[in-house]
C-alpha cells in the first residue's frame, strides 16, 4: 500500500518515474501525499514552494513533486514540467464556486508543450464532504471529455480517508511511459 | 550584481529549517530536530535504536530560500568513521524565491544480518548534506547520529 506499493506497478523497463501534482490552492495535494505515506495530516500548511517524495526500492525510483497552488506561485509551475512522466491534477470537489478557475488552470496545463501527451489523472478530492460534487459532475465542469491527446482518468477520492488514492495513483504509474 | 554578490545573497538567504526521520511503513516520526540553529558546524541527533529495525525509513528535510535558484542539487552522504558508506544525489532544479520546500527520501534499510550493531554505529555515523546551486556550494550540514 501507499507510495511504496506503487513501485511494484511500474513497468519493468521504466526504472525511474517523475510524477507532478498540481491544482489550485487548498485542493489537497499535500494531504494526498501525506496520506499515501501514512503521515499525520492534521497540521498541513499551505505549500510555499514544493514538497518532493522520493522513493527507492529494488532499483526502482519514484519522484513525486507537489507544487504549491496559490495564485502567486502558479506562474512558477512551468519550471517543473520538464521530464514529467505523469500528471496528477487535484480538484476540491466541494468548492464548486472555483471549479471554473480550476478548469481554466487545467486547460492551460494541457496546452503546455512540455506536458503534451503526458498521462493525466484528475482527482475529484474531498468526497468525504457532503457538499462535494461527484466525479461525473467534476468531469463535466472540467470538460474532460474533450481531452483527446492523451490517456486520462478521473478518480473520486478523499485525501482525508484515503479512499480512491491508491486506485488513482496505480492507474497513473501503470500508464507512465518514457517519451 | 556580480557573481560573488549573488552567491553571497543565495547563501545568506538559504536555511535548513528542520529534519526528521520516520518508519516509512507506519509514517511514525522516530526523530525530529525541531527548529535548528544552522550556524552550528555539527548537530547531534539522538535517535531511538528501534529505527534500525525498520524495513524502510524516510528522511525529510525542510529548507527555505529567499533567492531564486535555477539549479539546486543536494549530495547526501552517510559517513561511518570518516568513510562514506552511502551517497545520494538529488537534483531539484528551480527553486521559487521566498519559498519553503521539503524533500523526503524513502529508502530500504540494509538486511538485518548486514547491519552493524547500534552500539558500534552510535556516535560514529554522520549524515552530511551539501546543497549546491549548479557548481557553487551553498551550505553543508552535518548531523552526528547517536542511537539511544
Amino acid at each position: 500500500m501507499g507510495l511504496l506499493g506503487l513501485l511494484k506497478k511500474m513497468k519493468k523497463d521504466d526504472m525511474e518515474a517523475r510524477i507532478l501534482i498540481l491544482g489550485l490552492d487548498n485542493a489537497g495535494k499535500t494531504t494526498i501525499l501525506k496520506t499515501m505515506t501514512s503521515e499525520d495530516i492534521s497540521h498541513t500548511m499551505p505549500t510555499q514552494g514544493f514538497n518532493i517524495k522520493s522513493i527507492m526500492q529494488d532499483g526502482f525510483k519514484l519522484n513525486v513533486w507537489d507544487i504549491g497552488g496559490q495564485e502567486a506561485i502558479r506562474p512558477y509551475w512551468s519550471n517543473y514540467f520538464e521530464n514529467t512522466d505523469g500528471l496528477v491534477y487535484v480538484v476540491d470537489s466541494s468548492d464548486t464556486r472555483r471549479l471554473e478557475e480550476s478548469s481554466r488552470e487545467l486547460k492551460q496545463l494541457l496546452a503546455e508543450e512540455k506536458l503534451a501527451g503526458i498521462p493525466t489523472l484528475v482527482f475529484a478530492n474531498k468526497q468525504d464532504l457532503m457538499s462535494a460534487a461527484g466525479a461525473e459532475d467534476v468531469s463535466a465542469a472540467l470538460e474532460l471529455d474533450f481531452i483527446g491527446d492523451r490517456v486520462w482518468q478521473i478518480q473520486a477520492c478523499s485525501a482525508k480517508t484515503g479512499e480512491g488514492l491508491q486506485e488513482g495513483m496505480e492507474w497513473l504509474v501503470g500508464n507512465c511511459r518514457k517519451g | 550584481m556580480d557573481d560573488g554578490g549573488h552567491a553571497y545573497a543565495i547563501r545568506e538567504g538559504f536555511r535548513i529549517n528542520w529534519m526528521n526521520m520516520r518508519d516509512a511503513a507506519t509514517g511514525q516520526v522516530m526523530w525530529e530536530s525541531g527548529e535548528w540553529d544552522c550556524g552550528q558546524d555539527e548537530m547531534e541527533a539522538q535517535i531511538p535504536c528501534e529505527i534500525l529495525r525498520c524495513k524502510q525509513i524516510s528522511r525529510e528535510l525542510n529548507f527555505s530560500s529567499l533567492e531564486v535558484l535555477t539549479s539546486l542539487r543536494l549530495v547526501q552522504s552517510v559517513i561511518f568513521k570518516g568513510e562514506p558508506l552511502e551517497e545520494w544525489n538529488f537534483h531539484f532544479g528551480f527553486v521559487i524565491p521566498n519559498s519553503t520546500n521539503t524533500w523526503q527520501q524513502t529508502i530500504e534499510a540494509a538486511e538485518e544480518e548486514e547491519m552493524l550493531p547500534a552500539e558500534l554505529l552510535s556516535g560514529n555515523v554522520v549524515i552530511e548534506t551539501t546543497f549546491f546551486d549548479g557548481d557553487y556550494p551553498i551550505m553543508t550540514q552535518r548531523v552526528r547520529i547517536w542511537y539511544v
